[in-house]
């Protein structure tokens, strides 16, 4: 009959291990439920015991009221956890992308180490950096949280700053935008059903030059066409919702997408093709078509850390007008 | 009720209740007899929010306790100390401003 009673003593003593006082807390909380199950019911059966025990409340809730409620992160630090998160991410991501891009190693020990990778090894490496980075963050806030002193912690001035990013309406923009870019796909999809690629030397098509090989040519004719589609299926979720998850999704699904480009490198992409093109050329179009993907892979991290940045500070007043309401 | 109405109700009541606790312990009580005495009163408390609070004050000095145990069950009974004495006066003091403040701007507002 009293199994029930003592697993949930159990219970909240397992969430109050390590304070002093938690068996006299326990004695205490034993003989109300006890007391009251008696003069409420008359009797103390475990259907009784069941009903005062729900009734006093779930163990962990119960456990937590005689914490002294100090919190891991103090208040005021917990905007800076997306922001350095999302900081230390974005210079994590660059050198990822790097270290794919020119297969090169980054160390600087002890806090980082990139190795060489190729793409599909980016995509897993890239999720355990971002866990790693704000595992970093945390500790650190921790630290100064306990702390107790009054540092002023930095943040550098964006040209855009963080805290002004606003939630974006929807206008007319966005109308025309989905258009665009639901017309741009169309005829991307029409060009690449027809003629294997949508990259073109020249724009005769009766004697359409590919500009790249054909596997090439059809990988990255897919990548860019799931790019429009993905900026497309973001506008149109954006005409009926506000939510920073949209944004997110698209530019975290983007950056995979844009990680898979790397899976064909340009080398043999342009490998005897087109034999007209002067050696200079393609070499000039190998940098630059490099130097084109990193910036919009930059420009699309920026994106997912604005997106974050968003997102951490919806729940921000949440979290602490739950913090307000503990006893 | 609105959820955010009662966040409200829950500051207000952590206030109320410390009074409440510090006016009751003139006479040695222990939990369970409060939370009838408080119930019978026409007035809702959660149980495992007051126990926690018995502790906090108790650890500041405000109120003592004993556990007695000539009866079949433990009990632990709670009593106000000097020093809780002299807190209860002040809070009484603050709560009668407020309550003072607030009736002042009700009345002004219904001669308007």
């Amino acid at each position: 009959m009293f199994e029930k009673l003592e697993a949930y003593l159990e219970e909240i003593s397992h969430y109050l291990s390590g304070r002093e006082e938690r068996e006299e807390i326990l004695s205490e909380i034993r003989s109300h439920i006890l007391e009251k199950t008696e003069q409420e019911f008359g009797e103390t059966s475990g259907s009784s015991l069941g009903k005062v025990i729900a009734a006093y409340g779930p163990a962990r809730r119960v456990a937590e009221r005689y914490l002294d409620g100090r919190p891991i992160i103090a208040p005021a630090l917990k905007r800076f956890l997306f922001r350095y998160t999302a900081l230390l991410f974005a210079g994590h991501f660059l050198l990822t992308v790097a270290a794919v891009a020119f297969k090169r190693s980054f160390l600087m020990f002890p806090i980082l180490y990139v190795p060489s990778m190729g793409p599909f090894e980016a995509l897993c490496y890239l999720p355990t950096a971002l866990l790693f980075d704000l595992g970093v963050v945390t500790l650190i806030l921790y630290l100064v949280t306990q702390s107790k002193k009054d540092l002023r912690l930095p943040w550098p001035k964006f040209s855009v700053d963080l805290d002004e990013v606003k939630v974006p309406k929807r206008t007319i923009g966005n109308v025309s935008g989905l258009l665009a870019m639901t017309a741009l796909t169309g005829a991307a999809l029409y060009f690449y059903i027809r003629y294997g690629t949508i990259f073109f030397v020249n724009l005769d098509f009766d004697a359409h030059q590919p500009l790249f090989t054909a596997a090439a040519g059809q990988w990255y004719s897919l990548i860019l066409i799931g790019l429009w589609a993905l900026g497309a299926a973001s506008l149109a979720f954006k005409l009926a919702t506000t939510s920073p998850w949209v944004d997110a999704v698209k530019a975290g699904l983007s950056l995979v997408l844009l990680g898979l480009i790397f899976r064909v490198p340009l080398d043999t992409a342009l490998v005897g093709r087109p034999s007209q093109l002067p050696a200079g050329l393609v070499r000039w179009l190998k940098l630059s078509l490099t130097i084109t993907v990193l910036i919009i892979c930059v420009s699309v991290a920026a994106d997912l850390i604005k997106a974050l940045v968003r997102i951490g500070r919806r729940k921000l007043p949440r979290t602490r007008m739950a913090g307000q309401n503990r006893p | 009720m609105d959820p955010e109405a009662g966040h409200f109700e829950t500051e207000m009541n952590r206030g109320f209740l410390q009074i409440l606790v510090l006016a009751m312990l003139e006479k040695d009580m222990y939990g369970y007899a409060m939370v009838r005495t408080i119930r019978d009163l026409g007035y809702d408390v959660e149980e495992n929010t007051l126990y926690p609070l018995l502790r906090r004050l108790e650890k500041n000095g405000w109120v003592k306790s004993k556990w007695d145990v000539s009866e079949d069950r433990p009990r632990k009974f709670y009593g106000i100390t000097d020093a809780g004495r002299g807190l209860r006066t002040e809070l009484l003091n603050i709560w009668n401003k407020q309550d003072q403040i607030l009736e002042h701007i009700m009345e002004a507002k219904n001669h308007v």
